[in-house]
């Protein structure tokens, strides 16, 4: 998990922790403590990886029902491996990686392949508010919604090399590059580098929109 | 940032850098944000995943998938609609399912009779049951759309099939 194997790029000396060092350090006490039946340590696991499934998934542009379906075969079958799994420490990997491979069969099995470039995504209201979408609301946030609708849309036409990786790096806590290395089947030490790339392109088409 | 320790020159070279960087990591700040508000795991899907904890079958073994037509079979050209192969193992123990828009059939090998349950997921019906015959054959109607697992009890054991989306 951490980027001691990794060969260092000037990317990996930067200054903040993904969530390599800091959030993911208990992932494998959790993953110990799961296998001895403990909920509440599964619980945790899933609060903290779930948006990281979620975010491969929807890195693939799989559908809403086709999305649905591979997030929860992802967690039962992590359910079901949870004893087996050799380095507990990187069940974000292992979940990344599952949820890439469940997310091609997807892609590959046609006929159920229904692209969600919709731009419904953007006016879509979930029943859950979240407390950030809760601040949508308030009048005075106008314009901040703005500015995430016009960021969210720049960021959608990007190229689609940029918008899957953007879209895990997007995870909440921020994903290790092992666990972006296995949601995108990309080397380690090329996230750095495209990381770079695609944000600066991305600042690039909001500055030509004037969004910055 | 990386091999430059003599700070007499780039000095400023390196300020710019560091405020590239620093500019990245707003602004990948700033997408997280916007994906926590337009397109944020569905509170009904981490609820799942949270049950999922209690689906685990402990007694059960595990038959791992070994093949599936998706990934390992070659397509044939203008058949679109072939049914999904695959096969689970555990051990000694093989089970072969073909799914159709119509439901599943197998054999578990070697042969010999079996009561399979079809489960789908934290549906809270009863799992659909079928009975494989003393060659192992089992078939039925089931739907099998979205996450679905097989349950064998055979002899004298129970053996459960890694989550699948059919």
């Amino acid at each position: 998990m951490r980027a001691v194997t990794v060969p260092a790029t000037a990317y990996d000396d930067l200054p903040y922790t993904r969530g390599g060092a800091v959030d993911r350090a208990d992932v494998g006490a959790l993953v110990q403590s799961a296998v001895d039946g403990d909920a509440a340590a599964w619980k945790a696991l899933v609060e903290g990886l779930s948006p990281l499934v979620w975010s491969v998934v929807r890195a693939h542009r799989l559908s809403d029902a086709d999305a649905h379906e591979v997030y929860q075969t992802v967690w039962f079958r992590f359910a079901q491996h949870l004893g087996r799994i050799r380095e507990p420490h990187k069940a974000g990997a292992w979940l990344a990686s599952t949820a890439r491979h469940e997310s091609l069969k997807v892609i590959r099995s046609s006929r159920r392949l229904t692209p969600t470039d919709d731009p419904q995504l953007l006016d879509r209201v979930s029943e859950d508010r979240t407390p950030e979408q809760s601040v949508l609301d308030s009048e005075e946030a106008a314009a901040q919604s703005e500015r995430v609708r016009r960021l969210w849309q720049e960021f959608e036409e990007l190229g689609e090399r940029c918008r899957q990786l953007l879209r895990v790096l997007m995870a909440s806590p921020p994903p290790s590059y092992q666990e972006v290395s296995a949601a995108l089947g990309i080397a380690v030490g090329s996230i750095g580098p495209l990381r770079q790339r695609c944000l600066r392109r991305l600042r690039a088409r909001l500055d030509a929109r004037g969004v910055l | 940032m990386n091999a430059h320790h003599d700070n007499s020159d780039d000095g400023y070279d390196e300020a710019v850098l560091n405020d590239a960087e620093f500019d990245d990591g707003l602004l990948e700040g700033e997408l997280r944000g916007a994906a926590a508000i337009l397109d944020p795991v569905p509170a009904e899907l981490r609820r799942l995943a949270v049950e999922a904890f209690m689906l685990r079958d402990l007694d059960a073994r595990l038959a791992e998938l070994t093949f599936d037509s998706l990934v390992d079979a070659i397509p044939v050209r203008g058949v679109t609609d072939a049914p999904r192969m695959l096969t689970f193992r555990a051990g000694e123990l093989t089970v072969d399912v073909e799914v159709t828009e119509r439901g599943v059939m197998g054999q578990v090998l070697p042969p010999q009779p079996a009561r399979i349950e079809v489960l789908g997921g934290l549906q809270p019906t009863a799992p659909a049951t079928l009975t494989a015959d003393a060659m192992g054959r089992f078939a039925g109607d089931v739907p099998t759309a979205g996450p679905f697992a097989l349950r064998l009890r055979t002899g004298g054991e129970v053996v459960v099939t890694e989550w699948l989306r059919a």
